[in-house]
């Protein structure tokens, strides 16, 4: 396969998840467990036999979802209320969320009411992170998740099920970060569009057959000399739930902007931290969400460890970056707390960064596009600068 | 002989065009407006800064180009956003200046410019365009009044009314709602104009007020939108002689560093790329005091 068959297999993929994981239950035969982001351990729905799917805003205009939540719930909560509406995800076997913000509490209960004859399973993930009972509460959460699978295939699920479905999925993190690696020191050029796009089809396909599309992937990128790259490093940061729209991705990078690192959750965040292999699996899936929070911090959850500013101006000189771009989806209300405090701390370190506010219908593409070419205009002139006085 | 520069500034309204000369001398400027994003306007504003200077395309030595239009523009060597030639523009004109306001046909900008003349910090308007021309534009239509006589009204305004919407479309339905009201033209008209010092002073909060301010862009040659403006900032307003060329001014001016600049359009080369971008950034050169050329075209 070329390296643009393989990329255009992920892009089906990731582009239309539903229709790929319909696909997969027709020819499979498996059930599809669908679940909100950003803290479903998918390992336990692989090893109880099932499809985890993390569902996805998707490019619809939002209508009859109208109807069902205000106009002030972020562009993910809205788009998928309007899927749910409109019978997208009537082929789940089961949806499975967490609550993490209220938004996606609101749009959860919609989505219930919407899909009466669906099992829609709420897991009470506790935010404090570092408390003493943090790690205990954590395990007892995805103890009750396992229980409701386990209730939905009607036996238990195999604990040398659960560490083979940790094997895979840790493979499939250190895969794509292997990818990370390569982007970062230059070693292979792989723009913003189609690291989303890899990181996304991970989400929504069969980790198996992702692990398998990454390992051609990366024996083809091995094979072929990386070309230097002219233009402003930039990291970008931010978006949670949702993935930035391609375009804006696209436009980046046509502005003269190299992306070369991130922390979104269709990037880093999703794939940073690997479940330890041995042992309890609760146990150490339970470690695992508290550990991923401190390799890369989560506004949503509280941890007197983590400290987001400064693991973002660590990464971006881990990364030498020019100038970060942070992608905020509008009414995201972590995200809109959280970010005076990045913005003072890079306003103190002189790092320059941009905010943009994206929405689900995005309006005056022009107009963004001027302020993005003038960050990367004011990033060139400032690194210059450094660069002559140095 | 190519001894001249040129700067066009393809916006969403309007074409504007600098020409100056291997000494930063501007020979002449054209504002031409044949409607939204027009290649017409952009050629109307170019034959006639290359008329008014007497020269024709031939001479240009490098054109630069910014605006909305500005990667519409064949003869550009180099583009550059209307944020960064604005800022350029203005501080050639105001070596003093720290912030700058551009008020647009489509597009507001606040930009602030630290003492190197780097462009540190700016906002624009991101979701309408509330509190620019177009929304003047569209008042002017509601209020049955020539836009060029919205200000001179707006001044002669006996009673203090409020505009709260922003969206043009809403804000019009005010406007006919005060009409109707019995309320003067004069008085709404200075509503109007009050909703867009409002907005200003918002897009001011982003970045942070900072002075001397320069204000360019077509609606700094509004009267009442720069004095309602200074009022509700509180603060006095540096004016350029015509506001609505300091973008093109700034690409012309890139466009002159380009050629004096030792390195100057050899992007390829790191470092002259970072020598000619010093050159640009900084403030050190001022061009003439604008020349009064004739217009050519409407004004807006």
């Amino acid at each position: 396969m070329s390296i643009d068959a393989i990329y255009s297999a992920f892009e089906r993929a990731a582009e239309q998840p539903l229709e790929s994981a319909k696909a997969w239950k027709q020819t499979h035969g498996t059930r599809v467990v669908g679940s909100f982001p950003m803290h479903f351990p998918g390992e336990l729905a692989h090893a109880a036999g099932c499809l985890p799917v993390i569902l996805q805003e998707n490019h619809e205009p939002i209508t009859v979802g109208h109807g069902m939540i205000y106009p002030f719930y972020c562009g993910f909560t809205r788009s998928v209320v309007d899927q749910a509406c409109k019978g997208d995800y009537d082929f789940l076997d089961a949806i499975m969320f967490g609550d993490h913000c209220v938004q996606v509490l609101g749009a959860a209960d919609v989505v219930r009411a919407k899909l009466p004859n669906t099992r829609v399973h709420f897991y009470q993930l506790i935010s404090s992170m570092s408390d003493p009972w943090s790690l205990g509460r954590a395990r007892e959460t995805f103890l009750n998740l396992k229980e409701g699978l386990e209730e939905m295939i009607g036996h238990p699920i195999d604990e040398e099920a659960t560490h083979a479905s940790i094997r895979l999925f840790n493979k499939n993190r250190q895969l794509l970060r292997k990818l990370y690696d390569l982007r970062r020191a230059g070693d292979a050029r792989i723009t913003a569009k189609q690291m989303q796009i890899l990181v996304k089809s991970s989400m929504v396909m069969d980790k198996a057959a992702h692990n398998d599309l990454l390992g051609r992937l990366l024996a083809e990128i091995e094979k072929t000399k990386a070309i230097s790259q002219r233009g402003m490093r930039v990291y970008l940061s931010g978006h949670f739930c949702q993935s930035p729209k391609i375009g804006v991705l696209d436009m980046i990078e046509e502005c003269g902007g190299i992306v070369v690192d991130d922390d979104l959750y269709h990037g880093q965040r999703y794939i940073s931290t690997d479940v330890d292999e041995t042992g309890d699996p609760l146990d150490a899936l339970a470690k695992w969400y508290l550990e991923r929070n401190l390799k890369v911090p989560c506004p949503t959850r509280v941890d007197q460890n983590a400290d987001w500013e400064n693991y973002l101006l660590d990464a971006m000189e881990r990364s030498r970056a020019d100038g970060m771009i942070v992608l905020m989806a509008k009414f995201c209300e972590p995200h809109m707390y959280y970010y005076p405090e990045i913005k003072e701390a890079f306003e103190k370190r002189g790092v320059p960064h941009l905010l943009i506010e994206t929405e689900h219908e995005l309006n005056s593409f022009e107009g963004l596009r001027t302020r993005v070419e003038t960050f990367l205009e004011v990033v060139k002139r400032q690194s210059a600068a450094r660069r002559i006085a140095a | 002989m190519k001894n001249y520069v040129m700067g066009v500034d393809f916006g969403s309204t309007t074409t504007k065009t600098v020409i100056l000369d291997l000494k930063g001398k501007m020979v002449a400027a054209c504002v031409a407006s044949k409607g939204s994003i027009s290649a017409e306007g952009v050629q109307v504003s170019m034959d006639g800064a290359l008329a008014e200077a007497g020269i024709s395309r031939k001479e240009i030595l490098r054109a630069v180009s910014t605006g909305y239009g500005r990667r519409m523009i064949d003869i550009a060597d180099q583009s550059y956003t209307e944020i960064t030639c604005h800022a350029r523009g203005a501080v050639a004109l105001f070596p003093q200046a720290r912030l700058v306001i551009d008020i647009g046909g489509q597009d507001s900008k606040v930009i602030a410019v630290g003492g190197d003349g780097l462009v540190s910090q700016f906002a624009m308007n991101d979701r309408c365009a509330a509190g620019t021309g177009k929304f003047l534009e569209a008042l002017a239509r509601a209020v049955q009044v020539p836009l060029e006589e919205m200000g001179p009204m707006a001044l002669a305004a006996t009673e203090k009314l409020t505009i709260s919407n922003m969206c043009a479309t809403f804000a019009e339905t005010e406007v006919i709602s005060l009409l109707a009201e019995g309320q003067s033209k004069p008085s709404v008209l200075g509503a109007v104009h009050a909703a867009i010092a409002s907005r200003t002073v918002g897009l001011v909060a982003r970045v942070g007020m900072r002075e001397p301010a320069v204000m360019t862009g077509g609606v700094a040659k509004n009267k009442a939108a720069v004095q309602f403006i200074e009022q509700a900032l509180g603060a006095k307003l540096l004016l350029p002689p015509d506001p609505q060329i300091a973008g093109a001014l700034g690409a012309a001016l890139f466009a002159l560093d380009e050629v004096t600049t030792p390195g100057a359009g050899v992007d390829e080369e790191d470092q002259a790329d970072d020598t000619m971008l010093i050159a640009r950034g900084c403030a050190t050169k001022p061009c003439q005091k604008p020349k009064e050329v004739p217009l050519v075209g409407p004004m807006r």
